[in-house]
């Protein structure tokens, strides 16, 4: 309850604004002043590098204007690229939103040690991406792994798998592990909005003759609609620039069989040595990412 | 429903969810599970769940035989010196964004968004071209500039959602009081804002704890790299895999983080999503 002092208060508050803009202006000074130097600069320069031919230890450059995008646009590789990283992008969402949702049912019903399971369920999004890929690469292991050694005694194959260096089972895999480290972010959002349904709702589908699976169709479902639409907004953008779990578990091989954009970018700029070249992919891959990121950004202003 | 059958069914609920948590949890357990097994058993086929004898020999080589300190120590002063930065600035940049009215200020706070889902592989180029030029190339202070990249629209993020649940009338009556806009500040709002600022800390930290890719590009010797690149070099350069000894670099590399974990516990909602999600 507002009471009149803080009311007067506001008035005054109000009458001050442009008084205090200059002060919050002030306050908002050093995150501009960083901002504009390790990030809208960058922005600027990459696009402008994009334009020019680099060769990387030299830096010795030349104009090509928009060149590098022509070559790009052509090339074979470019677009094995773009479609890994859809494929990618694509598989890895589909698997952690289908299993954080289960999960996540399952962590709001009542559950012994709910809090440890919940912990353990969760931790892998805390981890390092290196932790991860180490503990995984060990698991994969060809000769030595326990995930060969499982299917070998279940009888399920013959052969220990190459998990990691033939395809398709690398991208399989990669897909894999990416939703095992990242999909506690969809079960931990999906929790929080399942404690905010009433329980009135589920009665009242219940007296109308609804079943489990009614109930969840009927109530659950439409009420996590929202908060789903975020999420799955949000993964794909950062499943789609994902960097490091990429080329720690794969490197993009075998060949380029898992090679994503980001990963192309680094291939062109730190080993081909092609700084223009790479800022251009960059560009690119950057554009094609603002569409997601322009719905996420009006969502958000909600 | 009978009382029997309810029983029953709920045993089976949970022998049946415990399985799936053990499963999303096994790869962390064989993880522990290695790093206290002697060699001789790592290679033995079928591989056995629990270690016949358990041993910290893989820790000792760990420490004494490789520059995991080393990695450690810059790993640890990145965590800090980013935190400090980052929080610094933000905590500033927050409280002006949510409780000063300026020309430009919403525009701003889109940005800040914007920014935060921004690819890292885009800004990378000319940062590493801007480090070179700076003569930061291979030193720590090139990773925290570079790490601000991410972490400050990360923390700005977050302490805008912990500040604008402060109440208005707090500031108003301090106000009231006699107080000018600083002070009330630092005596209403920053005591109100406090275990905002300190979980949106311990997540920035663990952003710099854990982050690779600007490692792997600016970082090239040993005496600056952190752990996330370190390790990873000992994986690549080593002529034998030693796994037992990555699975304890492992283990020791995410000790920090569950003591972070367990203290975050409350606030995991809102730093997961940065207030991006609204409940």
């Amino acid at each position: 309850m507002p009471t009149i002092r803080a009311a007067s208060a506001s008035l005054r508050l109000r009458s001050l604004d442009a008084r205090y803009g200059l002060l919050g202006a002030l306050l908002i000074a050093p995150t501009v002043l960083v901002f504009c130097t390790v990030i809208v600069y960058p922005l600027v320069s990459a696009i402008y590098l994009g334009l020019f031919s680099i060769y990387t230890p030299t830096m010795e450059g030349e104009w090509v204007g928009l060149d590098n995008y022509r070559r790009l646009l052509a090339s074979g590789e470019f677009w094995r690229s773009l479609a890994n990283n859809l494929i990618w992008t694509a598989g890895t969402l589909t698997l952690q939103i289908v299993f954080g949702i289960l999960v996540a049912l399952m962590l709001h019903r009542n559950l012994v040690f709910r809090a440890l399971a919940r912990s353990l369920v969760l931790f892998p999004y805390f981890l390092s991406t290196v932790v991860a890929v180490l503990v995984w690469r060990w698991l994969f292991n060809d000769l030595y792994g326990v995930l060969n050694h499982l299917l070998l005694w279940a009888g399920i194959v013959d052969l220990p798998v190459d998990w990691l260096g033939s395809m398709p089972n690398a991208m399989i895999s990669l897909i894999f592990v990416g939703a095992w480290k990242y999909f506690p972010f969809v079960v931990i959002a999906v929790l929080a909005r399942l404690q905010a349904i009433p329980d009135e709702l589920y009665e009242a589908a219940s007296i109308d003759g609804a079943g489990a699976w009614a109930r969840f169709t009927d109530v659950t479902l439409p009420q996590l609609r929202d908060v789903l639409i975020v999420v799955v907004l949000l993964r794909t953008i950062w499943d789609f620039k994902e960097f490091d779990l990429i080329y720690l578990l794969t490197g993009g091989g075998p060949i380029i069989g898992t090679q994503t954009l980001p990963l192309m970018v680094y291939k062109e700029a730190f080993a081909l040595n092609q700084m223009g070249g790479a800022s251009a992919t960059a560009v690119l891959m950057m554009l094609i990412m603002l569409l997601f990121m322009s719905l996420y950004l009006s969502r958000a202003r909600d | 429903m009978s009382t029997p059958a309810r029983i029953a069914r709920r045993f089976l609920f949970n022998v049946l969810a415990w399985a799936v948590v053990l499963v999303i949890a096994f790869p962390l357990l064989w993880m522990l599970l290695t790093s206290v097994k002697p060699s001789s058993e790592l290679f033995v086929i079928p591989p056995r769940l629990l270690p016949g004898e358990i041993t910290f020999e893989h820790y000792r080589r760990l420490l004494t035989e490789t520059p995991f300190l080393t990695y450690l120590r810059n790993s640890a002063w990145l965590a800090a010196g980013t935190t400090l930065v980052v929080i610094s600035i933000a905590t500033l940049g927050a409280h002006s964004l949510v409780r000063f009215s300026y020309p430009g200020r919403e525009r701003l706070a889109r940005l800040v968004l914007f920014t935060y889902l921004l690819p890292s592989v885009v800004l990378i180029i000319p940062l590493y071209l801007l480090m070179a030029g700076l003569g930061l190339a291979n030193t720590l202070t090139s990773l925290i500039i570079a790490y601000t990249t991410f972490a400050l629209p990360y923390a700005l993020w977050l302490l805008r959602s912990f500040m604008k649940a402060i109440p208005d009338d707090l500031e108003s009556a301090a106000l009231v009081d006699g107080a000018n806009r600083m002070q009330a500040f630092v005596d209403v709002i920053l005591p109100q804002a406090l275990p905002g600022i300190i979980s949106t800390a311990m997540f920035t930290a663990i952003l710099a704890w854990n982050e690779y890719f600007y490692a792997l590009v600016l970082v090239n010797n040993d005496a600056a790299r952190p752990l996330t690149t370190g390790v990873i070099n000992m994986l690549v350069t080593s002529f034998n895999i030693e796994w037992s000894l990555l699975m304890a670099a492992s283990v020791m590399m995410s000790l920090p983080l569950i003591v972070v974990f367990a203290f975050l516990q409350r606030y995991l909602t809102r730093g997961f999503s940065a207030g991006a999600i609204k409940g």
